[in-house]
């Protein structure tokens, strides 16, 4: 068994990371879940949300836009439509953004597709707003 | 022979198509450059999906999810068939269509019915004018118009309309044609079954060990198999309008190598003639002296 994980991160527009990591942490559906050496196959669809991920002792962060990932003989991929830095992100813009969804889906009467795609949209915004207040 | 007026107008005509395929050449390159580095960042997501895919469908059953669907017997075939919209870029077309004449011509029989969709005004009219009775073209199912900008939205309409034709039975195979960048002089033809999705790795008697599913295995299907569907028609449009603009750049520098040479050719008469025509008029002012000056002899 292999003591390091090839963790690659890939968006349509570029192979953000691609190296090899000791521990990874991601937003997955039904909550975050940790990857370590030695996992077993699994697959699973991602939450807007916060991606980390531990290599020679430090640990980095990466904002995913939710997705999918699969990990399989210690590789771990995940597939997402946009990563941002923590570093780059507007938080203040971002928690406008959050709350205007929030005022939209109160007075919300479209079908429920919309109502999901509007869930998805509040929680990556509030994501993207928490990031900066706890850095 | 030409007169010498005739032919410098030849030789302006031609430095002025010259001009053009140049312009041309270089309007291509630009694009050929933006489409490309589209591409190169697109192949890892679109390859690792594909792989993804095919890992589930390798580990679950046909019937777990309509995608994977193993329609039985006759089967009704679907393609989709990406040309260009304009011409002027070699044999990207042309090409292209005599390999989906053949194949219609060998392996037609083998189908129940075949339909088409249409990326690019070129194989739409091409198929227009043939007339085949059984093949109805209607607005939409051709699609025209396509770039590197829209192609996103383009194929995301024509993936689902897809998927539903062959959930509903419409369609049990679906097919891409078109060109895969290889580099801007070389464009392969490619057939490429996108519809059942199916894993090609041989699994022998025993399958691999399945996956853990989070949060379950019907709604990373769902999620999984649909949007492969969107991101692989994504990557082949994005490879026929890469591979359209390498065609193109390709042709222009060779039509623009062309002008050049007939260019040489026709300045090499030019000057021929003119030759010619100033020996004529010395030949004839030395017979007249000549004629003179025997006259004044005798």
């Amino acid at each position: 068994m292999a003591d390091k994980l090839e963790l690659q991160v890939i968006t349509p527009s570029s192979l953000v990371i691609n190296e090899e990591v000791d521990e990874v942490v991601a937003p997955g559906e039904l909550g975050e879940f940790g990857v370590l050496p030695g996992h077993v196959a699994f697959i699973t669809l991602l939450m807007p949300g916060e991606l980390r991920y531990r290599k020679e002792g430090s640990e980095r962060k990466l904002i995913v836009w939710g997705g999918v990932s699969e990990v399989r003989d210690d590789k771990v991929t995940v597939l997402t439509d946009n990563v941002e830095d923590p570093v780059d992100i507007n938080t203040e813009a971002a928690r406008r953004e959050a709350e205007a969804i929030l005022e939209e889906l109160k007075n919300f009467s479209g079908n429920p597709k919309e109502l999901k795609e509007l869930n998805r949209r509040l929680k990556l915004a509030q994501v993207r707003a928490g990031v900066g207040v706890r850095e | 022979m030409p007169s010498l007026r005739q032919i410098r107008s030849k030789i302006s005509s031609v430095k002025g198509t010259r001009r053009i395929m140049s312009a041309m050449k270089l309007i291509s390159a630009v694009k050929l450059k933006r489409a490309q580095g589209l591409l190169q960042a697109f192949r890892p997501y679109s390859d690792s999906f594909e792989q993804i895919a095919k890992n589930l469908a390798l580990r679950c059953d046909p019937e777990r999810h309509p995608l994977l669907r193993r329609p039985e017997g006759r089967k009704k075939l679907h393609l989709i068939f990406m040309t260009s919209d304009r011409g002027l870029c070699g044999s990207f077309n042309s090409n292209l269509i005599r390999k989906i004449e053949t194949f219609l011509a060998v392996d037609a029989k083998d189908y129940e019915q075949i339909g088409f969709r249409f990326v690019g005004r070129r194989g739409r009219d091409h198929f227009a004018r043939r007339k085949i009775k059984t093949l109805e073209i209607r607005v939409e199912n051709s699609y025209i118009g396509i770039n590197e900008r829209n192609f996103s939205n383009v194929s995301n309409e024509i993936a689902s309309g897809l998927a539903k034709e062959f959930v509903q039975g419409e369609s049990d195979e679906v097919v891409l044609v078109y060109n895969y960048f290889k580099s801007a002089l070389s464009q392969v033809i490619t057939f490429e079954k996108l519809l059942p999705i199916e894993s090609e790795e041989k699994t022998g008697d025993s399958k691999p060990v399945d996956y853990l599913y989070e949060p379950n295995r019907e709604d990373v299907l769902k999620f999984v198999l649909t949007k492969y569907v969107q991101v692989r028609l994504e990557r082949a449009i994005l490879e026929s309008i890469t591979s359209e603009h390498g065609a193109r750049m390709t042709a222009m520098e060779n039509a623009t190598r062309n002008a050049e040479d007939v260019i040489k050719k026709l300045t090499l008469l030019f000057n021929k003639t003119r030759q010619a025509i100033i020996t004529k008029e010395l030949m004839d002012i030395v017979n007249g002296t000549e004629s003179l000056r025997k006259g004044g002899m005798e």
